[in-house]
């Protein structure tokens, strides 16, 4: 085995010591000499078309230096994928379908005042007349001929994505089938909840550029996003990435940076804005609510021969990343198995509820849970168990996916499946043991789920780094420059110890110069799980670079390279034949839960997650990352309910949406690193953020259902959930 | 979000308090822990003119023996005085093992006996244990002082019989009979938010081992703290059988008390909550008050 010096160590956090004193600034701690404050109007209703707004008793109001609304903004658009949504919504501006607020949330006109109480005040004073519209907020509803319209501009229909994957005949195959599983699954929306709630400061710089500090997880999209809407060239706007309270996905799509740069463009001074938790709830994106709806059928020796998937998710107001979320769902909906005949469509619907968005998974949880029930109620149906009845039918190198090519090698689920069966000490059969006649009873349950390193359908996946080497005959400081983002998850440390790996020095001697478009060229998302496969690999060029210069006696050395990943393709519109990824991660873990059938409640005692990092560079980060995302899809599926009522949110605090506290959570998370190295990833490694994730709500419902014998197709698997599928209510 | 502006008063004895609240009692809000209050008026939910902290005042923050054997309460004094006090432990065990119940420890540090029961959310723990145990309660104004018992004392959600000029000083907790019991069921969402039900159950067996007397009483059961009498009446003279316990649950969930449906569960859900914490209390408490008629 290599030995490394600065890899595969559980060394400390480089940003532990200021965020743990308090030292280190997140975006609603900065403040400038002659600052302003921002507050928004937000619609308030999810479907209206705006008559008029009056701002004048807001302009007289005390304290106020300017309103903003649709008729002020250049390019009124913006969009990750489509520029569907206006950035201010109301009459006056170029774009057609502007003056339409399509969900609670829109924002319809910003008030910047000396002081945050009196913007907060002003708002109060702006008159909008609004002409109410149809409002459609169930999916099935909103794609039926003649539903109300989200956007009339776009399309002829609110079905906004259709992906389709035909492999194989399934009519014949389930012709074949000794056993079929029909069910119809439904998972709900999950607010993000990050620690630190939207929030941001805007000025212009030294250069004269418009500055916008704004947590994010990509600043050179953040910069072309504003950019565009501002009408200007991207060189005049500049992006800084303060501390990041947590993003999960959430901090990919825009909420303030726009309206933050429209302002400080337009006065020449700073201006401030920063959410309330309230705010942050409504105004932007959630997790996609989902309705998948299978049809499995499985061989009496225990294959899977052929399956059928309808998915329909709840893209909301606006496409946000709902085109990629369901493309992800589309792959991952085969779950991580060889299976010959496929048929599977997939559409993505517009609604008035807060748009679907990014968020930990990026749509594999919602098709793994519908495919890993699937797999547990066919295994109980063969009266198999259902680790074996994994291990039969999952993916091996070289056989194809739903998408009709093999996934890149080599192909670790056996290994995970077999890892968490090691740990948790699964034994084959039923166990006896069932809480003898007590109200509690006990069960084990197991899931399995993989998904892509990096972005895929064909985008040209890229990375840039820079590393200059500063001294005379040693080296004394290696400064990295990187753009990517730290969220929490610990990419700067481990940017600085594959930084240090590649260049042979000790971590000391590695600053790290990162997130700013100023400095730093453009290195992608914190997002897909891609940031250490990626940007290791654009160090390791760059430290290349860097090192031949340093021997070459340049001084300073400096080394630039730009990482370009394998390519990848598209789906092909009516097969969905591509090759989408260059890289996935596998992962597979059990549950063992104690559910009380008097009152309902479900707790997790136990979890065990396996999985394939490649190469952990930090390992203690590694589990952090294992860890948290098990505690965030435990909430996910017993705990967090997004309540919403013809459009409006019902639940837009933390007292009325509840995340789970240090008493809610499995009292025992064990961590198995599987290390299959990636031949592309750096040192191997391919990426953790996601994974553990992604298969802990099937893991926990095949728990639930071992230990009380029923299935429940819907989540949160609240008390009342429970207790009503257990007929006690 | 910031509260209303409001004048403050912080007087340091409870005779000051008491002329404050004659002269402005109708516009006047006591602050003792603040637990409740604090974020009300955050959420500007309500907007008092006036704030009347008792925070001073350290006559009111005790625990003693009362002369009935039970426990004096003084309103000022914190849940988690409560909560680590022997004296509490011995002469009031039901309201002393409530204590961990309530909130977090952060929230028991500041809260407050009177404030809580003053506050008469029929959610909290210490409204319906009160009425559990037979508990009155020591009200002052200029005009005099008077004891209101539990049972007369919480009218509906967040009101009670107090006036606007007179101050909940004091709670008295009468001792259990010997060969008594209790219980305190709850369920929540999460551990420690507030319950979506809670039974406490007080019960007394008599020589034979037949049920003397029995309380049952309810958080998150209706407008008040809630008693249910037919379900205490029915287990009377009763040996202490699940069957007997059983029919006394049905009684209480189905006809003795009136949950809502609200954003955290369905009246529906609460009913059956009722239905088995209270078979789960009246088990644990008539099983206590055999083990302490055992142990003489």
């Amino acid at each position: 085995m290599t030995t490394y010096n600065s890899i595969g160590k559980s060394l400390p956090r480089v940003d532990a010591r200021g965020k743990v004193t308090g030292e280190t600034p997140y975006a609603g701690d900065l403040s400038m000499p002659g600052m302003l404050h921002m507050k928004v109007l937000f619609a308030g209703r999810p479907h209206a078309r705006i008559k008029s707004i009056d701002t004048r008793r807001a302009e007289a109001a005390p304290g106020v230096v300017a309103v903003f609304t649709a008729k002020d903004v250049p390019v009124n658009e913006y969009g990750l994928q489509w520029q569907d949504q206006p950035v201010l919504c109301g009459p006056g501006s170029s774009k057609p379908g502007a003056d339409v607020v399509r969900f609670v949330g829109d924002q319809v006109a910003v008030v910047v005042a000396e002081s945050e109480a009196q913007a907060a005040a002003a708002v109060k004073l702006i008159e909008v007349e609004y002409e109410d519209l149809p409002v459609v907020t169930d999916p099935l509803e909103a794609m039926k001929p003649g539903a109300p319209r989200v956007h009339e501009e776009i399309g002829d229909s609110n079905i906004c994505v259709h992906y389709k994957i035909r492999k194989g005949n399934v009519d014949e195959a389930f012709a074949k089938a000794d056993v079929i599983v029909e069910s119809e699954y439904r998972t709900p929306v999950q607010e993000h909840a990050y620690l630190q709630p939207e929030a941001g400061l805007a000025y212009i710089d030294d250069e004269g550029r418009i500055t916008v500090v704004c947590g994010g997880q990509w600043t050179h999209e953040d910069r072309e996003q504003i950019a565009h809407a501002l009408g200007l060239p991207e060189d005049h706007v500049r992006v800084i990435y303060p501390a990041i309270g947590g993003a999960f996905g959430g901090r990919e799509d825009m909420s303030v940076q726009i309206i933050l740069a429209l302002a400080a463009w337009k006065l020449r001074k700073p201006v401030r804005i920063i959410w309330s938790r309230q705010e942050s709830i409504i105004g932007h994106g959630k997790r996609h609510a989902v309705i998948l709806r299978a049809k499995w059928g499985a061989t009496k020796d225990g294959k899977v021969i052929a399956i059928e998937n309808e998915i329909i998710g709840d893209g909301g107001a606006y496409m946000y990343t709902t085109n990629k979320v369901l493309g992800n769902s589309t792959i991952t909906s085969t779950g991580p198995y060889f299976i010959p005949n496929v048929k599977t469509d997939v559409y993505g619907v517009y609604t008035n509820n807060v748009p679907g968005a990014a968020f930990r998974g990026f749509g594999a949880p919602q098709a793994l849970f519908m495919a890993e029930m699937q797999m547990n109620k066919l295994a109980e149906k063969l009266g198999m168990d259902p680790v074996e009845f994994r291990l039969k039918n999952a993916l091996k190198d070289g056989d194809t996916m739903g998408v009709g090519t093999p996934s890149p090698s080599p192909v670790s689920v056996i290994q995970c499946i077999e890892a968490a069966r090691e740990k948790f000490g699964w034994k084959e059969g039923k166990r006896k043991e069932k809480g003898n006649g007590s109200h509690l009873k006990r069960g084990r349950g197991f899931a399995a789920g993989f998904k892509n390193i990096g972005f895929s359908f064909g985008y040209q996946e890229n990375c840039w780094a820079k590393i200059e080497l500063r001294g005379k005959a040693e080296v004394d400081e290696a400064i990295l420059y990187h753009a990517s983002a730290e969220v929490g998850q610990g990419t700067h440390t481990v940017m600085t110890q594959m930084a240090a790996e590649a260049l042979g020095l000790p971590l000391e001697k590695v600053r790290l110069v990162a997130s700013d478009t100023a400095v730093t060229g453009n290195s992608g998302s914190v997002s897909a799980s891609r940031m250490t496969f990626m940007s290791g690999n654009a160090i390791r060029g760059a430290a290349e670079v860097a090192l031949r210069k340093w021997k070459a006696e340049e001084r300073p050395a400096v080394g630039e390279f730009k990482y370009l990943a394998p390519r990848t393709t598209n789906f092909e519109p009516e097969t969905g034949y591509s090759t989408p990824n260059f890289a996935y991660a596998w992962v597979a873990q059990a549950a063992e839960v104690e559910v009380d059938t008097e009152t309902g409640h479900v707790r997790v005692l136990r979890f065990v997650s396996a999985d394939d990092v490649g190469q952990a560079i930090n390992p203690a980060l590694v589990q952090g990352q294992v860890e948290g995302a098990v505690v965030q899809a435990q909430g996910y599926a017993i705990q967090e309910e997004y309540k919403t009522k013809d459009g409006y949110v019902l639940t837009d605090q933390l007292s009325t949406y509840l995340i789970p506290t240090v008493l809610d959570i499995p009292e025992k998370v064990e961590t198995v690193l599987v290390e299959v190295r990636d031949p592309n990833g750096p040192w191997g490694a391919r990426g953790v953020g996601e994974l553990p994730y992604l298969p802990v709500a099937p893991a926990i419902a095949a728990a639930i259902h071992d230990a009380t014998g029923v299935w429940i197709n819907e989540f949160p698997f609240t008390p009342e959930r429970v207790l009503r599928a257990l007929g006690k209510i | 979000m910031k509260p209303a502006p409001f004048d403050y008063f912080a007087p340091a004895a409870t005779e000051e308090a008491l002329s404050l609240l004659a002269e402005h009692g109708y516009d006047a809000k006591v602050l003792a822990g603040g637990q409740s209050l604090i974020p009300m008026m955050n959420f500007r939910l309500v907007q008092p003119s006036i704030l009347v902290d008792l925070n001073n005042i350290a006559e009111l923050a005790y625990l003693r023996e009362g002369e009935d054997g039970g426990l004096r309460i003084g309103a000022m004094t914190r849940h988690r005085q409560v909560e680590t006090s022997p004296l509490a432990a011995k002469r009031a065990p039901l309201i002393h093992a409530a204590m961990s119940k309530i909130a977090y420890p952060q929230v028991r540090t500041r809260g407050t006996f009177g404030g809580s029961v003053s506050h008469a959310d029929p959610s909290a723990e210490l409204p319906a244990l009160s009425l559990a145990l037979r508990g009155k309660f020591r009200l002052r104004s200029q005009r005099g002082e008077r004891w209101v018992p539990a049972e007369e004392f919480f009218v509906s959600l967040f009101t009670t019989v107090l006036e606007p000029d007179e101050l909940l000083v004091e709670a008295s907790i009468p001792p259990m009979p010997p060969r008594s019991g209790w219980s305190l069921q709850e369920v929540a969402r999460r551990p420690h938010d507030f319950a979506l039900m809670g039974v406490a159950a007080v019960v007394t067996l008599d020589e034979k081992g037949l049920c003397k007397e029995a309380r049952l009483t309810f958080i998150s059961a209706g407008d008040r703290p809630m008693a249910a009498e037919r379900a205490a009446e029915a287990l009377k003279g009763q040996a202490p059988s699940p069957q007997v316990m059983k029919e006394a649950a049905e009684i209480a969930s189905t006809q003795e008390i009136d949950p809502s449906s609200d954003i955290h569960a369905t009246a529906e859900f609460r009913r059956h909550l009722a239905n088995v914490l209270t078979r789960r209390a009246l088990e644990q408490a008539f099983q206590r008050a055999a083990e302490t008629t055992q142990e003489g």
